[in-house]
């Protein structure tokens, strides 16, 4: 385990003026964000005349509770936050949930679809849930089975990072990382999250390993 | 929690580095440039994030990976408020028997959490921002396509966040995304992991830019010079 208390035996030995500069040189060099417009040739905007917004994966989350296991997948975003979500019915997104410890089998492949009603409200129907479980209704909404809950909603964009200091540095060649800026501040994304009982989906301590994937109808957008 | 007397060092030292404010003098030279070849990162794909997880087994597959018994902080899964680039930058590049995987977290080098709580309960993340145009969460006989997966083509994948962004060249990443769990773990050149030469190439190439950086900051590299 090397994972150590904060402010560990480091502290006094690193040079926080070192520290300090190589936090923009780190930055900028390497890392834009964490899926965001990954495959950029499927869908950046600077590198596909007719990106697949909806279908950009942006992040996913997989963490316990003292009782449940909580997943969530982002997608279609960050975005103003004016913009309303992305409920695109010919996308399938999915939560790959391996619970054996062995990520060549998927115990359970969720899958989220999304869908209108006759008046135009939106819905979603999560399938491949624990114990043959579908759920399925409005967004926006907390709908429950078998102590399974599901929400598929806008949500303030959960992922915290300084990308645009790394474009402006990228670009103009002048170092402006800046850890109080946050790019996917003030912005918003489409998000789902699921919540199941832990003694519903682990098997024992083995690993649990999480996926996700966006699938388009018939072809490439 | 963002470090207030960090902040405003930070904030110091942007300025002088961007060019702003009086100081007329002319910049420093920049250091010489490091030697193109030499390094051996293999050093960092084996060494441990946590106990009996490398590095190289946090990578291939591109999947989360949990232990339950262990409390949920990544690459131990991903929790809401885990600083995911802080982190992910001090196992690939730090010796972690030298240095804390929170090093760099703990400065922090990005932002140190997110600009909105979030909620302690379901559903966890925070309400959106501003008053965007909602789904009044009404309706009913919702029709959804009921095709099967084989209708269907793959646009996007996401297990571990930022590797494919930074390690996985860019001609590449359609592949790579299209890839599953099983062609990420089928056997590629010199019988390795598909990905991994690909993925040491980058991190061979990154570290030999970085390293420069790294020594002045009194930081010691899991890479090893060859």
């Amino acid at each position: 385990m090397f994972i150590s208390p904060l402010f560990g035996r480091l502290a006094a030995a690193i040079s926080l003026v070192g520290i300090i500069g190589l936090a923009g040189v780190l930055s900028l060099r390497t890392l834009g964000a964490a899926d965001h417009l990954d495959p950029p040739l499927r869908t950046d905007p600077n590198a596909d005349t007719n990106p697949d917004k909806a279908a950009d994966i942006a992040d996913i989350y997989l963490f316990q509770t003292a009782n449940d296991l909580i997943m969530a997948v982002t997608f279609g975003g960050p975005q103003a936050t004016t913009l309303p979500a992305s409920y695109d019915p010919d996308l399938v997104y999915t939560l790959q949930v391996s619970n054996d410890g062995d990520p060549l089998t998927t115990e359970f492949p969720i899958q989220i679809r999304f869908g209108l009603d006759a008046s135009g409200n939106a819905g979603v129907r999560v399938t491949g849930l624990p114990g043959g479980v579908t759920i399925e209704g409005p967004v926006e909404t907390d709908l429950s089975a078998n102590g399974i809950t599901v929400r598929a909603g806008l949500f303030d964009d959960p992922f915290f990072f300084d990308s645009q200091g790394f474009r402006e540095t990228r670009s103009s060649g002048n170092l402006a990382f800046n850890n109080q800026r946050d790019f996917f501040g003030s912005q918003n994304i489409t998000a789902v999250v699921v919540e199941i009982p832990l003694d519903q989906v682990r098997d024992g301590n083995k690993l649990i390993d999480l996926w996700s994937e966006a699938f388009r109808f018939g072809v490439q957008i | 929690m963002r470090s207030v007397g960090i902040a405003l060092a930070a904030a110091a030292l942007l300025s002088s580095c961007s060019g702003g404010g009086n100081d007329s003098s002319p910049p420093p030279p920049p250091p010489p440039p490091p030697a193109a070849t030499g390094f051996d990162v293999n050093p960092c794909l084996t060494q441990f994030v946590l106990p009996g997880r490398t590095v190289a087994i946090e990578v291939v597959p591109d999947t989360l990976t949990l232990d339950l018994s262990r409390p949920a902080l990544f690459p131990n899964g991903r929790a809401l408020t885990d600083p995911v680039i802080d982190l992910t930058l001090a196992f690939l590049f730090l010796d972690l028997q030298q240095h804390p995987i929170d090093t760099l977290a703990r400065i922090p080098l990005g932002p140190a959490s997110n600009d909105r709580p979030f909620r302690p309960a379901f559903p966890y993340l925070a309400a959106p921002q501003g008053n965007p145009p909602l789904d009044g969460g009404a309706g009913q006989n919702f029709q959804f396509r009921t095709d099967p997966l084989s209708d269907y083509v793959t646009v996007d994948r996401t297990g571990m966040p930022a590797l494919a962004t930074a390690l996985i060249p860019g001609p590449d990443r359609n592949e790579y995304n299209d890839d599953t769990v099983t062609d990420d773990l089928s056997a590629g050149a010199n019988g390795e992991f598909k990905w991994v030469p690909a993925l040491r190439g980058s991190l061979r190439a990154l570290t030999t830019a970085l390293a420069d950086d790294f020594q002045r900051a009194g930081l010691t590299m899991c890479a090893r010079r060859g």
